[in-house]
Formats: structure tokens, C-alpha cells, sequence
């Protein structure tokens, strides 16, 4: 919890690696610039809207609400753009603001209603879907502003701008999560809500709270999703919540709260994103795709689980027998 | 299970003719056990005999719990020999250990609470009738002869999560006699038990050895050892330093023979009570039980709530605290009248409740030691909602060094520590914090004796700084050592608040015992 990148980053990033060489050796396609960059565009929505799902999962919840909020979001983006004609530099703060008002609000029923956060958001999942329906007859929307695009496109000093998002958005949440008395909070919440009542933080609040950051996260990557392709539509961000909160588990937040690092996150993200890639340019069906996908998430939890069991068996291969101890360490055991 | 017919009979009369001692049931020689890091076990030889309540006593962190996973099959020993009867064996798993009669009760008890008594007494050895599905005729009858052997009056058809601790520990223990084992284990089985509870406890071990069961007795309760126990093995840092028969039982010396030195003052207490009142309580009655308690804390007195289990002593504590609405009465403090609509408003003001289940309600797992310390303090530590994490690491060091705190703690979260040592941390929360009032529920619970020193020397700490405390206890002596004044609890109610000096070990246990009436209540309600 101290430091920003610690121990807990070693294995997330360790994975990244091992599967982007991997997948290097069986393409020379992965490392052509034009690919990388493509690349980097791919995991920057994901990746974004990751940090709110992993947030929420720091403090013991769970956020199944984010691909339908996406649609959603754009739809109501593509609804002010086309037909209320409001200015791109009013529309985005509005939506930004309409995904954390939608956070709170799942963020309140679950921690004031007391309804756990798994059912609030898989309720919000279905009812966000039919929500986005009921704008343009259930039609997509588009061509909405052309001033939209490059805000996915674009490039400052030849590097794509998602990159910066990414920059901007996981360091202001590593801050947040390791130096603030907010971050703090929310680790606390997630570790032990009972001794956190007994130590005199508002745990509801700091629920709700965690929800509005997620909420706001998602309108993030809604924007993102109706710049890259200049429309709305309620069909947007089906299962992208799964790939958020695969993309914290993958970098190793436990599902139980109060550990995991949100660094992590970003290196989940990718791992799954250059999976995918690997398999896209080997021309592997999107049914493969997703069975490798689901295997990922069973490894990543796996060896996190087995860690005990693993090292156990190293230390046999390399027949390390224990340390003698100092009396010191004895007294601490 | 019993095991095969081939073993040899056991029992206390010693059947063998070449030795006059009789042979253990089981028997430890040179067993040990290493983890990365710790030798858990050294050589360790212990002898269990049929027919013998057998004390295994030592400080947290001596080797008694991987004793016992050893003995219930949890795990193997790396080297040395387990003899049953005089003959090696192997306990693979938990499954061997049960099929070689031996049953253990562990500190967290393996009961399932949403099932019936009868259920879970024969839970995993169901009887069944001929067409393979269960029979439950029988397992209610045979559950019912196995509780009125042990003349225990609980129905099989309660609902075991319903009735008191004591009782869930008296189904456990039922459980065992069911299978028929021949080797009893408990750890800590009092940890959680009221006066009375424990004598029933007590009054049905005596009876099972009296059968010749062998019984392995753990407890950091020195005072019940002495009563019940035949024999004592004493553990310090993994090697045995007294077996059985070298240590006359009696507290001082088992006292010193574990923590490896004289303990010249087992109550080292400080009195800082001044005449300024800071805390009072006028009247208060809840929903939960609390019908008239009224009472002033003045600032550094430790004020006891002396009664036995269940008298709402921990209610009185979630009163005060806001956990539970007052339904009359008033709380003041420094002389104004306030109301604690929730915990978060209580603390604000400047209470602390430490409570009595630390592991659920006290610590954060997934921090280490000085995260704990500062959780109540966060506000302190910021300036615009960013931590000051240099104050926090400095602050909190130099507590940890302050209270002889593993040195662990500074890098390690805190589920590698001993319970000690997770008590001191919880503790030292507020002392870190601005509490002026501090209410420590069992605070020394399940600890051993130099932790437990350490935490009367904390309550001195604090006491010192200016804070008052409402300290809980079932441990009557320790009671009468550490408050300046004591209230007598009875039915949720304060009867009457005396100098702990003017009060005897007997007159608090007298003035609390009244009988009470049994409603049954959950086991530790957690607050929240």
C-alpha cells in the first residue's frame, strides 16, 4: 500500500511480457508500429473504464453495469449532438456528469438500500440496455460531429492521444489510491467493513463513492467509444464490463476487496488486449477468442490461489531447505 | 469410526507386562516441524495417556497449534515418530486422524450453524436407512442418547446457530463422544464461555476421562488449567521445557516455565485517575436489553464492568457507542449533553470501542501495522485528503518500537502476526487517535500472558495520556488489577459501583453471579 509500484505489479507485468512475446513469435505483424499504436487504441476503453470496475472491487463490490452505461452514454451523446444540436464542448462535461449521477445512484441503492452491489449493477446491466433502446426508435446515430473523431484519432507529437488518457487518468487514480485519505478508505472498506465502522468511516459513503468514480470512468470511455466511430448506438460495450473486471483480476485485485494494485489493472488490460490481438492477426475465430480469454481469468486467479502450493514445489525442485531462524523471528512467529 | 480389532485395548490400567507404566495412547518422539523460516516443532516428545486430561500450555507463537495439526492429520511432521499404542503410525489427513479415534475442537468451531444439534452431532456419518437416504428417526434418537449420556439437555431438533457459545462448544464435544473418539483435543475451549459454561464443560471432560479418553487441553487460562488438567507439558519456542510430571500445576510456576523468566508483577497497574469527570451516563436503556445504567468516568480511571456472560455488559458498550438507540437517558461528555445517532458520531466525539473480536471487527487484514494504527486517524494525517505517509510511517515506528510490537509489523500486513501482537496494533489505534474515551471489550482474550502484560502496560500508556477507559472482562482477577472502580452488571443494568480495592475475588464473583436467566443469543453479535 505504500509504495505506487510494488511487489504486486511484478506478476501482472511479468504476464504482460510473457504473452506479448509469445504472441510476437508467432507474428512479426505484432510489432509493426502501425500495429502497436492500433494497439494502444484498442485497450485505451477498456482499460479506462477498468480503473472505476477496479475501484469498486478495492471496496468490495462489484460493477456489471458498465458496457450497457456505455451504450447508453452514447446514445445520449449521439441524441444531443444530432438532433439538440449543443455544442461538442458542453455535450461531453454533460455526459460525463449524466455517468457519475448514474454511479451515485447505483452507488446509493447499494450502499444505503443495502442491496448488494452484484444485483444493483446486473439490474442496472439489463436496464441500461433497454434505456439506450428508447432513444432514436432503438436506431443507432450517426455521423454526429465531426469534430468528435479526432478526440479518439487524434495525435499529439505523433503518439495517439488514448495513450495520454491513459497517463492522465491511471496516475490521478494511483495517486488517489495510495496517497489520498480517500484511496486509503476505500482499501479499509474492502478489507474489513465491520472494523471500519469501528474506526469511524463513513462506509456507505465511501461505497457510493467508489460507484461515482466508476460511473464517471464509463462516460469516459463512452465518449471514447462514440468518437472512434463518430455514432451512438444501444447495441455499444456488450461485455465490456466482463473485459474491466477480467482486467482487474487478470492484474490481481481480489474479488474480496482490499487488495490489488490499480496499476495492475492497466497491465491486465493489456494482457488481455495483446491476447486478442495475437489471435485477431493469426486469424483466430472470435469463438476462439473468447475461450482463451476465459482461461486467462481462470490462470490468473489460479496461480494467484496456488501461490502457496507453487513455491512449495520449487523449493522441492531446488531443494531449499528452510532458513534456521534467530530467536528474534521465533518469537515473532 | 473405531480403527480395526487388531490395535490393542486402551485404557489406564497399563496391559503390558514388560513396563509398569502403562503405555500412551499416543505417544510424540522427537517430532518436528518446520516452516520457511520458524521450526515450529524441535524434537518435541509428548505422551498421552488414556484416561488423562493433559494441559499443553506456552505463549502464542510455541508450537502448541502445529502439535495439533500434527496430531489431527492437517499436516506431516518432517521428521520423528507419532506411536499409537506403542506402534508408529501415519496420520495422512484429517480423515486417518478420525478413523484412529481422535477428534479435535477447534478455536473456530466446525459446526454448521444453520443445521440442526442432531445434524451436525452425526454430520458426515449420517445414518442411513436401507434405501440409502438418511435415516432421521435414528439420528435424532442416537444424537439424543449420545446428549443424555453426557447429560447435556439441549434438543437435537435446535437449530445449533441458535443456542449460546457454551452450548455450540457442548455439540461439538457431543460430536466427538459420537464417533467414539479416543483422543479429544481442544483448543481454547473457554476462550468464549461464561463461569457457569465452563463448569459444565469441566463436569463433562471429567466424565469422559473418567471413560479413558485422552484429552489434550490448550488454554491461555491459567487459573481453569490448574482446576481440570492431570498433567502439563509446557512448549517455549517450539522445544518442550517441562513435561509432564516435571512441573508441579500451579500457575506461578507454569507461568514462568513458559515465558522462560519470573514474572515478578503480573498486574503492573498504574492509577491515574484524576477527580475531573469527562464521561456520564444517566439512565440508559435500549431495545437490546440495557434497562438502567448510570455511571461517571473520570479522566485516566479505568472504570470495569464486572458480570458474567450475558448480563449485557457488550450491550452497555454498543449503547454508549451509538451502535444501538437509546431509547431513554442521556450520555454526557466534558459536561455536554450528546447523541450518538452511529458509530461514526461517537468516534467524531472522541470514543473508542476496541471490540471483543478482533479478528472480525478490529483489524484490517490487507494492512500492515501502521495502516491499522492510523485507520481512525486518517483525518489527522491529511491535508486536502492527501496522506502525509512520512508523519504516518514515523508515528506509527516509533509506536510499534514503543509497545515491543514484531518488528514484522512494519513490513508484514498483519495477519502474520500473533494475536498479541494484533492486539497491541488494534490498541494502539487509539492511542494514535484523539480518543478520550476508550471502551476495550475482553481486550486480553485468547493472548498469551506477556502479551497480556504488555496490554496492562498500554492501559497504563493511555491512562497516563489523559484517557479514560471502560474496560470488559471475564477475567475476574484481571478485573480487580487494572479498574480504579468496578460495576456490578446484572440484567443490563448497573447495580452498584464499588473502589476495586474494597472488592475481593469473591465478592466480584458473588455480585455477579446472579442467576441468569438463559435466553439464548447469537454468539458475538458483530457490531455493524
Amino acid at each position: 500500500m505504500r509504495r505506487v509500484f510494488d511487489t504486486q505489479l511484478i506478476g501482472p507485468f511479468a504476464a504482460m511480457v510473457i504473452v506479448a512475446l509469445i504472441v510476437a513469435l508467432t507474428t512479426d505483424r505484432f510489432l509493426n508500429p502501425g500495429n502497436l499504436s492500433n494497439l494502444s487504441l484498442q485497450v485505451s476503453i477498456v482499460a479506462l473504464i477498468a480503473i472505476g470496475s477496479t475501484i469498486v472491487i478495492f471496496a468490495a463490490g462489484i460493477d456489471l453495469s458498465s458496457g450497457s452505461m456505455v451504450a447508453l452514454l452514447t446514445m445520449i451523446l449521439a441524441q444531443m449532438l444530432k438532433f439538440m444540436d449543443l455544442p461538442l464542448a458542453l455535450a461531453i462535461p454533460l455526459i460525463l456528469i449524466i455517468g457519475a449521477s448514474l454511479g451515485l445512484l447505483l452507488g446509493l441503492i447499494t450502499a444505503y438500500g443495502r442491496i448488494p452491489s452484484f444485483i444493483t449493477t446486473l439490474a442496472a446491466l439489463i436496464a441500461f440496455r433497454g434505456l439506450a433502446l428508447t432513444f432514436n426508435n432503438g436506431s443507432p446515430i450517426f455521423s454526429l460531429d465531426p469534430a468528435l473523431e479526432p478526440i479518439f484519432y487524434g495525435k499529439l507529437i505523433g503518439i495517439p492521444l488514448p495513450f495520454f488518457y491513459l497517463v492522465f487518468f491511471y496516475g490521478l487514480a494511483a495517486f488517489t489510491m495510495n496517497f489520498t485519505k480517500l484511496g486509503r478508505e476505500i482499501y479499509a472498506v474492502g478489507g474489513n467493513p465491520a472494523a471500519a465502522v469501528l474506526t469511524g468511516i463513513n462506509v456507505r459513503k465511501v461505497q457510493a463513492t467508489t460507484f461515482v468514480i466508476a460511473g464517471f470512468m464509463t462516460a469516459v470511455g463512452a465518449v471514447l467509444m462514440a468518437a472512434r466511430l463518430n455514432s451512438g448506438s444501444p447495441n455499444y460495450g456488450q461485455t465490456l464490463e466482463l473485459q474491466a473486471i477480467a482486467a482487474a483480476v487478470v492484474g490481481g485485485a481480489s474479488l474480496a476487496g482490499g487488495r490489488g494494485n490499480i496499476l495492475a489493472t492497466l497491465m491486465g488490460a493489456m494482457t488481455i488486449v495483446i491476447v486478442q490481438n495475437g489471435l485477431n492477426l493469426n486469424a483466430a475465430p472470435s469463438s476462439v477468442q473468447n475461450i482463451v480469454l476465459g482461461v486467462i481469468i481462470l490462470l490468473a486467479v489460479g496461480i494467484d490461489m496456488w501461490r502457496a502450493e507453487i513455491s512449495a514445489l520449487m523449493a522441492r525442485i531446488f531443494r531449499r531447505t528452510p532458513k534456521a531462524q534467530t530467536a528474534s523471528e521465533k518469537k515473532a512467529a | 469410526m473405531p480403527p480395526g480389532g487388531e490395535t490393542p485395548p486402551f485404557g489406564p490400567s497399563g496391559e503390558n507386562k514388560a513396563m509398569t507404566a502403562p503405555i500412551p495412547l499416543w505417544e510424540f518422539v522427537d517430532v518436528s516441524k518446520a516452516y520457511p523460516g520458524v521450526l515450529a516443532n524441535d524434537r518435541v516428545c509428548i505422551k498421552l495417556l488414556a484416561g488423562s486430561i493433559h494441559g499443553l500450555l506456552g505463549e502464542n507463537g510455541c508450537g502448541k497449534s502445529t502439535l495439533i495439526k500434527t496430531l489431527s492429520g492437517v499436516q506431516q511432521p518432517d521428521s520423528g515418530q507419532i506411536l499409537f499404542n506403542g506402534q508408529p503410525v501415519v496420520i495422512s489427513d484429517p480423515q486417518a486422524a478420525r478413523q484412529l479415534g481422535i477428534a479435535t475442537v477447534f478455536q473456530e468451531f466446525s459446526i454448521v450453524p444453520t443445521l440442526s444439534v442432531g445434524e451436525n452431532i452425526f454430520l458426515g456419518n449420517m445414518p442411513r436407512s436401507r434405501f440409502g437416504v438418511i435415516d432421521w428417526k435414528k439420528v435424532h434418537a442416537d444424537s439424543a442418547a449420545v446428549l443424555a449420556e453426557l447429560e447435556v439437555d439441549i434438543p437435537t431438533e435446535a437449530i445449533t446457530g441458535s443456542l449460546s457459545v457454551g452450548e455450540q462448544q457442548l455439540v461439538e464435544i457431543a460430536k466427538a463422544v459420537a464417533m467414539d473418539a479416543r483422543m479429544i483435543i481442544l483448543d481454547e475451549p473457554t476462550a468464549a464461555l461464561g463461569e457457569d459454561e465452563i463448569e459444565r464443560l469441566h463436569g463433562l471432560l471429567r466424565k469422559m476421562r473418567d471413560r479413558g479418553v485422552a484429552i489434550l487441553y490448550v488454554s491461555h487460562r491459567l487459573d481453569e488449567v490448574e482446576r481440570i488438567v492431570d498433567e502439563v507439558t509446557i512448549l517455549r519456542n517450539g522445544r518442550v521445557v517441562r513435561a509432564s510430571g516435571e512441573t508441579k500445576i500451579n500457575v506461578s510456576e507454569i507461568v514462568s516455565a513458559m515465558v522462560g523468566e519470573d514474572i515478578a508483577e503480573h498486574y503492573p497497574k498504574e492509577r491515574n485517575a484524576t477527580q475531573e469527570v469527562v464521561f456520564e451516563a444517566r439512565g440508559l436503556a435500549t431495545n437490546a436489553g440495557v434497562t438502567d445504567v448510570s455511571f461517571t468516568l473520570h479522566r485516566g480511571e479505568v472504570l470495569g464492568l464486572g458480570g458474567v456472560l450475558g448480563s449485557g455488559r457488550t450491550e452497555i458498550a454498543r449503547a454508549l457507542f451509538g451502535t444501538d438507540d437509546l431509547t431513554a437517558g442521556e450520555v454526557r461528555l466534558n459536561g455536554r449533553k450528546v447523541k450518538f445517532r452511529a458509530e461514526t458520531d461517537a468516534i467524531r466525539a472522541g470514543l473508542a470501542l476496541v471490540p471483543e473480536n478482533r479478528k472480525f471487527d478490529g483489524l484490517f487484514f490487507n494492512f500492515r501495522a501502521s495502516g491499522n494504527i492510523t485507520a481512525a486517524s486518517l483525518g489527522g494525517l491529511a491535508r486536502f485528503g492527501v496522506l502525509d505517509l512520512k508523519a504516518e510511517e514515523k508515528g506509527t515506528r516509533d509506536l510499534i518500537r514503543d509497545l515491543e510490537i514484531s518488528s514484522q509489523a512494519e513490513e508484514k500486513t498483519v495477519n502474520f502476526l500473533s494475536g498479541g501482537n494484533q492486539q497491541k496494533i488494534v490498541i494502539a489505534r487509539w492511542l494514535f487517535s484523539d480518543a478520550q474515551v476508550l471502551i476495550l471489550d475482553e481486550p486480553t482474550q485468547g493472548i498469551d500472558i506477556g502479551a497480556k502484560i504488555a496490554v496492562y502496560k498500554l492501559i497504563n500508556k493511555l491512562t497516563r495520556a489523559g484517557k479514560s477507559i471502560i474496560l470488559i472482562s471475564s477475567d475476574h482477577d484481571e478485573l480487580l488489577a487494572m479498574s480504579d472502580r468496578i460495576a456490578i452488571v446484572q440484567h443490563g443494568a448497573i447495580k452498584r459501583t464499588v473502589n476495586a480495592a474494597e472488592l475481593s475475588h469473591d465478592d466480584l464473583v458473588r455480585a455477579s453471579a446472579d442467576p441468569i436467566d438463559h435466553n439464548h443469543r447469537h454468539p458475538e453479535e458483530a457490531l455493524a
